[in-house]
């Protein structure tokens, strides 16, 4: 018999009310851990999402919706438009390493699917500097490279032609393939800059400009030399780290809701659990007696109690980690649902250290719980707790 | 009353006075108690209801302290010990058996016994072992409490005062709860345990274990006749 093997046989005694105190912390756990899993997963999911972009600015007409960044990353269609020459004068900005342009637009070719188009030119693999294109990047007018998910989805090749979907009789010939970006970028079709004006009825214009810097660390300069130029006053220049930080503020508050939650839960989970020991104690004092007659000193029938109530913080811990790992793809599907911009990477994200630190606020906030109990059950007189065993 | 004897008395008790509170009423249990117990001597403490004999069991048994007196236990002092002190002390030197026997429920026979060796960092398997077979509970060693008979039980709770090899053995009504023939069975494994050379006290109204002892102290309105 051992210190541990002890509070286990404990549990035994009353097995409903182990069941329902393991419960409500395993539930509290469970909402801490998804908190922490979304806080961390959603912040590397953003963080990745301005990797594969490529680009430090996003240059946006004035007037564009603030979410102009979530249409440039997901796509969609474009509210308003910027003239192709402004293009010169991003790029001849010092600090500008590369200026690529995209016109972008959005077909709905069946009742919730789109087709996103995107032209560009070659300064766009200055950009997306991950992308391995099979084939070669499209030059012809009805040129397209297309992302590994619409090349799945149409069964295309490379040197195949197909359908444009969402654009009557036209036709595309697939000049190139895109290696799986695992981003929006595998379900784009993109076609020369040229081309897509044309296609779309919007010659010399733009949706937006992707800009990336020499230097990372010149962003506010840049900015700054951007909105004092020319074209500046059509302009709307957007950096993508701060517009992720201001999405990010933006969903704090959902982060706070579900802290809230968690804290609240947390809550509800020790008094439950405090109070499951003191029933527990009052139905035993008489052993406690017992056991201090045996020898037991006060520190020892308060370590006692202490592990009982450990062995059950533990226990729920792993528990709502567990569940909560278990649920997190309706969890996902859930906060995606109502956020205003999701990454498409995984939103709940587990580490390692993530259940290490639920499993210490667990142990943290059981050892304040068992805190009046334990007090409790040290001062207990022997003589006086073995008499109440007796009446 | 003489001075403590040069070879430690097993119990030496000097005008022990014990008084509590209930409310504004003091009630003064103990009265002036002395007598000497030597090692190794089966004593009975008898009296009627209210007289002070389980008080002076608990102080005996370092379980508290007296409001004035002397007591000594093995030659030590303990009457001015703190809780700690006691608590140490109680665990090396004093066995506890209780009338209700006071056995752990949800521990096995093995595990009960055992119990002691927990709180004292003790390991001692083979010693549990011994015990088991010297209270004929070997083959029960893995049954619960509920699943035993009085007199097993209360066997259980002297194998579990005896697990770390205490002096004395103190036992308050130990027959109180078992019917005459099972009460027989324990009082003769009393008295081999004062045969093997420990000290014995019991506080009883069973006139056969009274009478198994060497001596009674007889208490009175917490005093001594």
């Amino acid at each position: 018999m051992s210190w541990w093997s002890f509070p286990w046989k404990e549990w035994q005694r009353r097995p409903l009310r182990t069941a329902i105190t393991l419960t409500g912390v395993a539930i509290a756990l469970a909402a801490l851990f998804s908190l922490l899993s979304f806080q961390h997963g959603y912040r590397a999911g953003l963080q990745h999402e301005l990797d594969k972009l490529g680009a430090h600015i996003l240059v946006v007409p004035k007037g564009c919706p603030y979410d102009a960044a979530s249409i440039a990353l997901h796509g969609a269609n474009w509210p308003c438009y910027l003239k192709s020459q402004y293009l010169e004068e991003v790029r001849a900005t010092p600090g500008v390493s590369a200026a690529a342009p995209v016109l972008m637009a959005a077909f709905y070719n069946e009742p919730g699917r789109q087709t996103v188009y995107a032209g560009i030119d070659t300064n766009i693999l200055s950009l997306k500097r991950a992308w391995r294109i099979h084939g070669k990047f499209p030059q012809a007018t009805n040129d397209v490279l297309v992302g590994a998910d619409v090349a799945r989805q149409f069964k295309l090749r490379v040197g195949g032609q197909f359908s444009l979907p969402g654009l009557e009789k036209q036709n595309g010939f697939v000049a190139g393939i895109i290696d799986p970006t695992s981003g929006p970028d595998d379900g784009f079709v993109f076609l020369t800059l040229s081309s897509a004006q044309a296609l779309l009825g919007h010659s010399n214009e733009l949706t937006h400009i992707l800009v990336r810097l020499k230097d990372p660390n010149q962003l506010e300069q840049v900015v700054g030399q951007l909105r004092g130029c020319d074209a500046g006053l059509y302009m709307n220049i957007v950096p993508l780290a701060h517009l992720f930080e201001t999405i990010r503020s933006v969903v704090n508050s959902a982060r706070v809701l579900m802290g809230c939650i968690a804290f609240v839960a947390l809550f509800a989970a020790m008094s439950g659990l405090a109070n499951s020991i003191l029933m527990s104690l009052n139905e035993r004092t008489g052993e406690i007696g017992v056991m201090r007659a045996l020898g037991a000193s006060r520190l020892q029938v308060g370590r006692l109690i202490w592990s009982e109530a450990m062995g059950l913080c533990g226990a729920g811990a792993l528990l709502g980690c567990l569940a909560a790992f278990g649920a997190a793809r309706f969890i996902e599907s859930w906060l995606r649902s109502r956020l205003p911009f999701a990454p498409s990477e995984p939103l709940i994200e587990w580490q390692f250290w993530i259940v290490a630190v639920c499993l210490a606020i667990s142990l943290v906030a059981g050892t304040l719980a068992c805190l009046a109990p334990v007090i409790r059950v040290t001062l207990l007189h022997p003589m006086e707790a073995i008499r109440q065993r007796n009446t | 009353m003489r001075s403590p004897p040069e070879t430690p008395a097993a119990v030496f008790a000097r005008d022990l006075r014990k008084s509590y509170r209930r409310g504004r009423e003091e009630i003064e249990a103990l009265a002036g108690v002395s007598f000497v117990i030597n090692p190794g001597e089966f004593v009975a403490i008898v009296g009627p209801s209210g007289a002070g004999k389980t008080t002076l069991l608990n102080l005996i048994g370092c379980m508290d302290a007296p409001t004035s007196g002397e007591l000594r236990i093995e030659g030590t002092d303990v009457s001015g010990m703190n809780d700690q002190e006691r608590t140490r002390f109680r665990r090396e030197q004093i066995g506890f058996v209780f009338q209700h026997f006071g056995l752990i429920p949800t521990l096995t026979v093995a595990e009960n016994i055992a119990l002691p060796l927990l709180f004292s960092g003790k390991a001692k398997k083979d010693r549990v072992g011994l015990l088991l077979e010297r209270v004929g509970l070997w083959p029960r060693r893995n049954h619960k409490p509920s699943e035993l008979s009085g007199g097993e039980m209360q066997r259980v709770a002297i194998a579990r005062a005896l697990v770390n090899e205490p002096k004395m053995i103190l036992a308050d009504e130990p027959t109180g709860n078992l019917d005459s023939q099972t009460g027989e069975q324990i009082i003769t494994l009393f008295g081999e345990l004062q045969r093997s050379g420990l000290t014995v006290m019991v506080v009883t109204h069973n006139d056969p274990l009274a009478q198994c002892a060497d001596r009674q102290i007889q208490l009175k309105d917490g005093r001594t006749l």
